[in-house]
């Protein structure tokens, strides 16, 4: 086991390298010049200009100002702002609200996924099972930004059981939200846990669990359901990862100060090192979750540890 | 784009089975193995038929299945429908989607204006069936690249193997790990002019893994089976294995999860228009006329309702002519 | 079960094994699947006794009902198959009128089955110790210490090597021949009265599945249960088996004694298995398989459901007339309206 962890971190580190350069490259290579673009139209003096360059590293090659970027990383300095504020203090004071918001989502999309899936899958063709279907298809079909608005229109203005914007009433707040950005995945789970199951209950050990004369419930609890959720805790691992790493549609129509608004105001404002900053924790988020994920995977199979 | 990574979804919207499959499996419990002398001829025999047949098979069979599928047909039509819209919307509506009168602005729906007016007084149907076109070009232009670029990768990953396998997994691997909505927005916003040519690239460069394992595995599946390795016993170039006896079987896995593909990457186009940072106006798209109607869905949900109601429709048509597809071209199900 | 039960005659037949008539008898049993695309006829009224200590083969190839008919007997036809008619009777009882409970605690406990693939018949997340203590806790709530206990005792007894090391380990981590050692493990645990065996040796090496073999056949004398074999292949039934049933398309075409049907078949599907073997004793050294292949179960061909693969067959009685399963020499069953050419001409 420690082995396969060992194998795991050695794995991620060029994956880590390989992503953030890739948009390290994308913001900082563009044509053009980037304290230009920094600064949009409003005129700069020659001297501040000067500092600028120096203070970003701008007149040495790319690769260069790579490293010194990675280098800054290892000390845990993101950069900062053209106001001065490091950018790890914004992560640090953003952050928190976007992990509640997708531990909410991904409390949702847990419960709600696997009833879903358990009860469509145990009753295959049956009135359940066709309902979690064509309902989990509409959703799919509906872009995220569009199920905002509806659910703000449906649960927030028509029946009033949210608010429906800001987090001005506390963990109220979160749920509206919480539900919206958590719906994709929902579909997923559902899905994942509906076909992993009946394909587990298709499958000969189960059979095998019938001949011993189990009890159904037993066959279904212990033998099917336990292989049934490696794929979906998995998939829920990852998810959590990728929620985390930014909620911004969601966070931009329920006006909540997280990790998402803080890029699009970064964005708006030509603030590239938070931009840079905030994609960079992405990066290591997701790819700390999927370690985890594999790691969880191998302890759940024991496929995976014993191989 | 949705939030979570929809470009990289599992996919478990792929997933099998059917009432028969059921059947097939019970007997199939049964009927492993069979008398060995027996199955050598029935081996033979198949060789006789040869490869073509088999794959013509599989793509009439398929036909005839999604013949009778309705669901498959109602969404076919809807998709002829809005290719008409995208190609020709003048067959449509007579009227100038630009043309404004700032007198009707926000105007609400009526009989001779069925969708009512947007801000600019501009009239609302004619907006949107000409928005039908930037969401049917990008879905198909993204998809269309992503997988060419799948077929080529994929291939050469899963049939050379070795040094090619690890590079491209590495790569693809580097790919996964970048947040996509992020990475979208980001590599979208430091672009000065954003067109639907640029918008398609971001969306085709962040895309393209998943299309490119799920071509991999399939080429990875067809080397090893006893065809392929017959026709390598007698001789047969690389390059006709590939072209001859591998792909034609294994991109069938790509074209479904590519159709559905296309959905998500519609949708993922009028996220981004949506946010500010795909299409700019005066574009006309779907995600920008939701974009513009967000601070006013109170008071006129009708510039809410009318383009996000076409978006879902074509998107669920993508979404349920590749399940159809899925299940039709899975031999396991019959 | 110890109590004795009802008959649906109404009388009440002791259990404990010392009742009078065979242990199993299959009277006419029907199996289909009704799909959209029509009923399938997996088994079409087969009949057969299976005494104690005796080990009957079931022959035939894929597609021809025999492992459908045994999980029959289990009750594990799943939906959309059915038991359309007929009657299982263990020790008197007719297993098919009894409630779910009943029948599953004689499934396992008394009746109890292993299967082909013991890779993907055993739960892969599960340790082999487990898979196999779970008989005892489930069916006689023995604690988890106890049931493990008895599951090494029994690992012991299908000798499996330093079977206490490899309680905890995971089927993937044993070989196919132990897998399947494992598998029987789990069959014989509670001492069941009828073992079913679908194909126990189709997965293994020839080497390792004689030992499987071996370890059936003493096993069945240990406990003097019934032996029901499925298999295909001729050389297995050879070995072991007293009698055989040989099916085709669902039905029983020829009964016997391993011995008279190797000898002189009765029926042409037998006689044409024999010949696709190959032989040492055999002058020419060419095969000489079954002409076609085995019929569709939704389409199952007018008369005698071998006749389109029949040298034999003669027009048009084998196309127009069912033979029926006939007494053709002593002790012997065919189901062919030529049965008594056959015998003669293998004599």
């Amino acid at each position: 086991m420690g082995r396969f962890i060992a194998r795991r971190l050695l794995q991620a580190i060029p994956v880590f390298f390989g992503a953030t350069f890739i948009v390290f490259t994308m913001v900082y290579a563009i044509p053009g010049d980037p304290i230009r673009a920094l600064n949009g139209e409003r005129p700069i003096s020659e001297s501040a200009q000067r500092a600028l360059r120096e203070r970003y590293n701008l007149d040495d090659p790319l690769v260069i100002q790579y490293a010194k970027y990675i280098g800054g990383l290892a000390q845990g300095d993101l950069g900062e702002t053209f106001r001065g504020q490091p950018v790890s203090d914004i992560l640090k004071q953003k952050f928190p609200v976007t992990a509640r918001l997708a531990l909410g989502a991904f409390i949702f999309e847990a419960i709600l996924g696997l009833m879903a899936g358990i009860l469509a899958g145990l009753r295959r063709g049956s009135f359940m099972d066709n309902l979690v279907l064509v309902s989990t298809t509409v959703v799919v079909a509906i872009p995220v930004f569009v199920l905002g608005f509806l659910a703000q229109l449906v649960l927030g203005v028509e029946l009033g059981w949210f608010p429906i914007a800001g987090l001005q009433q506390g963990w109220i707040s979160y749920v509206l939200p919480s539900m919206v950005l958590g719906s994709l995945s929902l579909v997923y789970i559902a899905r994942l846990t509906r076909t992993s199951l009946v394909e587990n209950l298709r499958s000969d050990y189960v059979r095998t669990a019938e001949a011993k004369g189990l009890p159904r419930r037993r066959v279904v609890g212990r033998h099917a359901l336990r292989n049934s959720l490696i794929p979906v805790v998995t998939f829920l691992g990852v998810d959590l990862g990728t929620l985390m790493a930014g909620a911004i549609i969601t966070e931009g129509i329920f006006n909540i100060p997280g990790i998402g608004r803080e890029v699009f105001l970064a964005i708006q404002g030509q603030e590239f090192a938070v931009v840079v900053g905030i994609v960079t924790a992405g990066i290591l988020i997701f790819i700390a979750m999927n370690m985890i994920v594999d790691i969880l995977y191998a302890v759940l199979d024991p496929r995976i540890r014993l191989a | 784009m949705p939030d979570d990574e929809p470009l990289h979804g599992p996919d478990t919207l792929v997933e099998d089975e059917d009432e028969e499959a059921r059947l097939e499996d019970a007997m199939a419990r049964g009927a492993t193995g069979g008398l060995q002398v027996e199955s050598a001829t029935a081996t033979a025999a198949a060789a006789e038929g040869g490869v073509s047949d088999y794959q013509a098979s599989l793509w009439g069979d398929a036909w005839r299945q999604l013949r009778k599928n309705p669901l498959f047909l109602a969404a076919a039509v809807l998709l002829i429908l809005f290719t008409v819209m995208a190609v020709a919307p003048g067959l449509f509506t007579s009227r100038d989607p630009q043309a404004a009168d700032l007198s009707r602005s926000v105007e609400t729906p009526s009989s001779s204006h069925w969708f009512g007016f947007d801000i600019q007084g501009r009239d609302y149907y004619t907006r949107v069936i000409y928005g039908t076109r930037v969401s049917l070009i990008i879905g198909l232009l993204v998809v269309g690249v992503d997988i060419v670029i799948a077929i080529i990768l994929g291939s050469i990953a899963g049939y050379f193997g070795r040094f090619w396998d690890g590079f491209i997994g590495r790569m693809a691997d580097i790919w996964f790990a970048l947040p996509t909505t992020l990475a979208g927005i980001v590599f979208l916003s430091v672009m000065g002019e954003r067109g639907l040519l640029q918008v398609s690239f971001v969306l085709i460069f962040l895309a393209w893994p998943t299309l490119m394992r799920l071509m991999r595995s399939s080429v990875l599946a067809g080397k090893e089976s006893d065809y392929v390795l017959a026709a390598r016993a007698l001789g047969a170039s690389n390059w006709r294995i590939l072209r001859v006896h591998i792909l034609p079987n294994g991109i069938a896995p790509v074209i479904v999860y590519g159709t559905i593909s296309v959905g998500i990457i519609i949708s993922a186009e009028a996220a981004l228009s949506f946010l500010g940072v795909g299409l700019q106006l005066p574009a006309v798209s779907w995600g920008l006329m939701i974009s513009g109607a967000q601070f006013r869905i109170l008071q006129s949900p009708h510039l809410l309702l009318f383009p996000a109601l076409f978006l879902s429709t074509l998107v669920l048509c993508f979404i349920i002519i590749g399940d159809a597809l899925r299940d039709a071209l899975d031999p396991r199900l019959r | 079960m110890r109590t004795g039960r009802k008959t649906q005659e109404g009388a009440l037949v002791e259990m404990d094994g010392s009742f009078g008539g065979h242990l199993l008898e299959v009277r006419d049993l029907a199996v289909e699947f009704n799909t959209d695309y029509g009923d399938v006829h997996a088994v079409n009224g087969i009949n057969y006794t299976l005494d104690q200590g005796e080990s009957l083969a079931i022959l035939g190839e894929s597609g021809s009902g025999k492992t459908v008919s045994a999980l029959a007997i289990m009750g594990l036809i799943d939906r959309p198959g059915r038991v359309a008619s007929g009657e299982i009777v263990y020790k008197g009882v007719d297993l098919l009128k009894l409630s779910g409970t009943e029948r599953r605690s004689i499934r396992g406990s008394e009746i109890s089955m292993i299967f082909q693939d013991a890779l993907s018949a055993l739960n892969p997340v599960f340790t082999v110790g487990d898979q196999i203590a779970e008989m005892f806790r489930v069916h006689r709530g023995n604690s988890r210490r106890d049931a493990m206990a008895k599951a090494l005792e029994l690992m012991d007894r299908v000798r499996i090597p330093s079977a206490k090391e490899r309680l905890r380990d995971y089927p993937h981590q044993f070989s196919g021949g132990m897998r399947q050692r494992v598998m029987i493990a789990i069959g014989i645990s509670l001492d069941p009265d009828i073992l079913i065996a679908d194909e126990p040796t189709t997965a293994l090496d020839v080497t390792v599945q004689a030992q499987i073999m071996e370890l059936l056949a003493e096993l069945q004398q240990e406990t003097r249960m019934g032996l029901i074999l499925i298999t295909h292949d001729l050389g297995v039934v050879a070995e072991v088996a007293d009698n055989v049933s040989v099916m085709y398309a669902g039905k029983i075409v020829e009964q016997g004694s391993v011995g008279d049907i190797y000898a002189r078949p009765s029926h042409p599907y037998t006689e044409r298995l024999m010949n696709s073997l190959p032989r040492v004793d055999r002058k020419s050294g060419r095969l000489d398989p079954i002409k076609g292949s085995p019929p569709s179960l939704m389409r199952i061909p007018s008369g005698c459901p071998f006749h389109p693969r029949c040298p034999r067959a003669r027009f048009p009685v084998c196309r127009g007339e069912v033979p029926p399963l006939r007494v053709v020499a002593a002790e012997r069953l065919s189901a062919c309206h030529f049965a008594e050419e056959v015998l003669g001409d293998a004599g």
